[in-house]
């Protein structure tokens, strides 16, 4: 249910996630919406179908997907999960693959001089650039305070599906 | 200029790394992996036995016991020969390549030479881990890495050991490439 929260009324101007009158509405009536669902699943499921048959009501699945459906979901969610895991890995690039020092689009940016005095323009600097830059400035205090500010755009990012586990253990 | 301080690998066993400068424009690098323990093997070697015996204890056949010898003494073999490396080393000339080879325990060695002319850097990637590669190139488009060759997979020195390295082989590299 807080995942409903987020959806954003036409009338707002800002988008922030804070909470607001109509989210609160809105929230409650899933809420109910969902408790009403299920009641009348459960009605579905214990009710006998003779009876229902009685009222008129002959159209309705199997009593056999009572059980069958939420045991699908359940099992369905537990094999995501690993294979979410199993999704990661195989798309994380082996150790002597290009992808892991550069990619089409680094290689395809064009490196036009700045103007004098200008801030240059962001682009991906080249692995050869990092390296000089943390492991041969003569300043070792330096290099700290450089390993913090270098943004390097990593072309593995890209690849990976899915980010929740995706943070491989960086292991120094 | 041989030296020692302590490094480690990444799983954290102590790994030794030995430079040598053989000249102004050479230098090799190399890593040795710790060695295989006694008592190691001798508690693979007895685990096996054992669970062969208690098989043979239930089912009386003698073929277990021999089979689980054999697997024992060739699995061995295979082992020294082809998956554990004693040490790796990196041999930089420069203008003339970098080569780079791995001696497994059995004595078999396992040399790549790679002349200069397709070496665009070699340098220091992270990806999981930190590891040294050499960077290709083709030599119709020196802009442009080709492949990665990783350097160092068995021995997966830490960071420590890879700077000194990365230190060095750049004292050449920036000279004469």
């Amino acid at each position: 249910m807080p995942c409903f929260l987020l959806m954003i009324s036409a009338i707002m101007v800002e988008n922030s996630p804070s909470p607001l009158p109509e989210r609160a509405i809105y929230g409650f009536v899933l809420f109910l919406g969902s408790q009403f669902g299920f009641f009348l699943f459960c009605l579905w499921a214990y009710v006998p179908e003779e009876w229902l048959h009685s009222v008129g009501l002959t159209y309705w699945p199997q009593k056999y997907w009572a059980l069958a459906m939420p045991i699908y979901l359940l099992v369905a969610l537990m094999v995501s999960l690993v294979v979410l895991f199993g999704i990661n890995m195989n798309n994380t690039a082996p150790l002597d693959s290009v992808d892991n020092v550069t990619d089409v689009f680094a290689q395809g940016q064009r490196s036009d001089c700045c103007r004098k005095g200008g801030i240059p323009r962001l682009e991906d600097v080249s692995i050869s650039e990092v390296n000089k830059m943390f492991y041969l400035s003569s300043d070792l205090s330096e290099q700290k305070v450089q390993h913090h500010q270098v943004v390097q755009r990593s072309a593995q990012h890209r690849q990976k599906v899915l980010c929740p586990s995706a943070a491989a253990g960086r292991d120094g | 200029m041989a030296d020692d301080e302590a490094f480690s690998n990444i799983s954290g066993k102590a790994i030794s790394l030995d430079c040598q400068t053989h000249s102004s424009f050479c230098r090799e690098f190399t890593v040795s992996s710790p060695k295989m323990s006694i008592g190691k093997v001798m508690v693979y070697t007895c685990s096996v036995w054992l669970l062969a015996y208690a098989v043979f204890f239930f089912t009386e056949n003698t073929a277990v016991l021999s089979s689980a010898i054999l697997i024992t003494l060739t699995g061995m073999m295979l082992h020294i020969h082809f998956v554990k490396v004693d040490h790796e080393s990196l041999l930089v000339i420069g203008s003339l390549g970098i080569q780079v080879s791995s001696n497994y325990a059995s004595g078999r060695e396992v040399t790549t030479f790679i002349e200069m002319s397709r070496i665009k850097d070699i340098v220091i990637n992270e990806a999981i881990i930190y590891y040294l590669c050499v960077l290709l190139k083709e030599p119709s488009e020196p802009n442009v890495v080709s492949s990665v060759v990783p350097l160092f997979q068995s021995s997966k020195p830490r960071l420590n050991c890879l700077a000194k390295v990365y230190k060095s082989c750049q004292e050449i590299l920036s000279k004469c490439q």
